[in-house]
């Protein structure tokens, strides 16, 4: 670790003003003393910079998955005062809304005789990869409501169910976007993509719940020891990608406009209230709300399969909950001494707000707001609650899951699909993917573990865990 | 192939060296296929498209013409098997041409969500050029 870098509390670390020239608050992260030794120095530099932004509150905040990213390291959380503050694509990220979530089933292991057979029926029901197409033919008009409504439209048109809305961030739609600054070009990539799962760190994974940590809670969210479930990881696609491209551009124009002294273009914004600045949110407001249609129509797929496969109704696969991982928002919080309305920026970071918070769904409003936590494809998931820690600590958020720590580069050196697949094969997980080299690219072991991740998240009181899901068999895209 | 990949945690870092401009330019276009297709063979064009970019500086026209290119990719099923492009007064134009995406043929690679300015670099070396340069995935 870097000598400036000082160690608070066993498992909590600060990064001083003055470590880049011009910050105007502390960095802090979340770190074990074992994952700290595999922290990039780019990442620190990047959470550093974070804290050079104009109007940033209180600290530019790293959760315990940070690494290496753009403008923002992925882990990367900050909230910005209303009237001072700016809003920065690099704080959210090329795939707006990338996010996840997790439905539940009446199945359990001895249902499924043949995983093989499973994983492969799904590898054709959900589009998956580069180049697939969207199972929905929207015209404009439709994609103009999709962007407006998200996940509501997506129900609307016959993918999910009701009860599905509410189980989401922000009911699956957040409110102010702006159709009027999302390009023909966005819309040009999104209208074909919609309901398609992409490639990358994208998945669909079936697991098993393999350990209820926290009783009562897990009954309040539905799940239970030996249940299978389905968690689908994906996010914006082409559209929320242009989006991003589109708008960096304008920002870049608008930190010369503004006279915002950056360390980094990458960090281009603009105040929050400008001209500039509201167009970006309306535009990844618009983008973001495509994102929950899209996990809503891959949802849809998915029931479709199972409950053809396994004879049981839609309404017996609820949706726990759906979380956002690279948004901004606008979020109340006490910061300087008061209760304010603060523009959250979390970049491959989940909201995790604790009990009695209004934004939370009523039935799980006791309990705080469901978080998932993905592993890889060979590590457990974690079904977590957001805490009163978040709230006072993180403006009420965690991480977003395992976290990178290898290049693909170095991992398909290293390995190949095969070897990965087989691997994990006898550990009872079915993998299926495209092409053997993003099996590869995705080993479990390029990732930090994803339980001391856990671990860290529950030691600083950000999280509590609720239930470990176990991976049955995995769709990479 | 005069582009190789260097470590990234998270994305994709290619190095490109080419003698001229527009040589660099079509070398980026195929580093970007390269990443989205994994191991395609270039195949006789069955499509052509315009492609015209522009910039402040050669490194911001790159990343426009790649952001363009990519738009062409996702949107027209494009796979590019060869480029004919003049570059002049920061501003790079001509044509691409290629195949249609093929499932069985082009699977091999990952998505690329846009083209960084992380970390992006454009000199004038001994022999031409070289460019470094990330593309988000």
């Amino acid at each position: 670790m870097n000598d400036q870098i000082q160690q608070i509390a066993e498992i909590e670390w600060e990064i001083p003003k003055g470590f880049v020239p011009g910050m105007r608050v502390p960095g802090r992260f979340f770190l074990s003393n074992r994952l700290a030794t595999g922290l990039e120095e780019g990442a620190l530099t990047q959470l550093a910079n974070v804290a050079t932004l104009p109007g940033i509150l209180r600290c530019s905040l790293g959760m315990p998955d940070i690494h290496w990213g753009y403008g923002f390291p992925i882990g990367g959380v900050a909230a910005f005062n209303e009237e001072t503050g700016v809003i920065s694509p690099g704080g959210v990220g090329f795939d707006i809304n990338c996010g996840v979530r997790m439905i539940t089933t009446p199945l359990t292991l001895g249902d499924i005789p043949d995983r093989k057979e499973l994983i492969e029926d799904l590898f054709v029901a959900v589009p998956t990869g580069v180049g697939s197409k969207s199972p929905v033919r929207l015209s404009q008009n439709d994609l103009s409501s999709m962007l407006t409504d998200g996940a509501a439209n997506a129900v609307e048109i016959g993918y999910g169910m009701k009860s599905d809305v509410r189980r989401c961030e922000e009911n699956g739609a957040m409110p102010g976007a702006e159709l009027e600054f999302v390009s023909t070009k966005a819309r040009q990539r999104g209208i074909p993509q919609c309901g398609t799962l992409g490639s990358g760190n994208h998945f669909l994974e079936v697991q098993v719940i393999d350990e209820i940590a926290d009783p009562a809670t897990a009954e309040t969210f539905g799940v239970a020891k030996g249940q299978i479930c389905v968690m689908i990881h994906c996010g914006s696609r082409g559209l929320g990608h242009q989006v991003c491209t589109d708008h960096l551009k304008i920002l870049e124009e608008a930190t010369k406009k503004y006279a915002t002294d950056l360390p980094d273009r990458q960090l281009a914004c603009a105040p929050l209230h400008s001209p500039e600045g509201e167009a970006y949110f309306g535009a990844m407001a618009a983008s973001a709300n495509y994102a929950w249609a899209n996990r809503q129509i891959i949802t849809h797929l998915v029931r479709e399969l199972f409950s053809k496969k396994f004879g049981i109704g839609y309404e017996e696969m609820p949706l726990v909950y759906d979380v956002a991982h690279n948004v901004a928002k606008w979020e109340e919080h006490d910061a300087d001494g008061s209760r304010r309305r603060v523009c959250v920026h979390r970049k491959g970071a989940t909201r995790a707000f604790g009990r009695g918070q209004r934004e939370i769904v009523q039935e799980f409003r006791d309990a705080g707001q469901p978080v998932i936590m993905p592993g890889s494809m060979g590590t457990d998931s974690y079904l977590l609650a957001g805490t009163a820690g978040a709230m006072e600590r993180t403006f009420g958020s965690t991480c977003h899951g395992a976290g990178r720590m290898q290049s693909r580069y170095s991992a398909k050196r290293r390995l190949t699909g095969e070897t990965v697949a087989n691997d994990l094969a006898r550990r009872g997980i079915t993998v299926r993917a495209p092409s053997s080299a993003a099996i590869a690219e995705e080993a479990p072991d390029v990732y930090k573990p994803s339980c001391e991740v856990v671990q860290v998240v529950c030691d600083a009181g950000i999280s509590r865990i609720v239930a470990r899901i176990r991976p049955i068999g995995v769709i990479k895209g | 192939m005069t582009f190789e990949e260097l470590e990234h945690t998270a994305d994709v870092r290619m190095r490109i060296t080419a003698p001229t401009l527009p040589t660099l330019f079509a070398e980026s276009g195929f580093a970007l296929a390269e990443t989205l297709y994994g191991g395609y063979r270039r195949e006789t064009p069955v499509a052509a498209f315009s492609i015209n970019a522009e910039g402040k500086d050669w490194e911001e026209t790159i990343v426009n013409f790649l952001s363009e290119l990519l738009l062409l990719i996702e949107t027209e099923y494009l796979v590019p098997g060869s480029f004919d492009l003049v570059a002049e007064g920061g501003v790079i134009r001509g044509i691409v041409s290629g195949v249609l995406f093929d499932r069985t043929k082009h699977s091999g690679g990952i998505g690329v969500k846009g083209i960084s300015y992380s970390g992006l670099s454009l000199e004038k070396i001994t022999n031409g050029y070289e460019l470094t340069i990330i593309f988000d995935i």
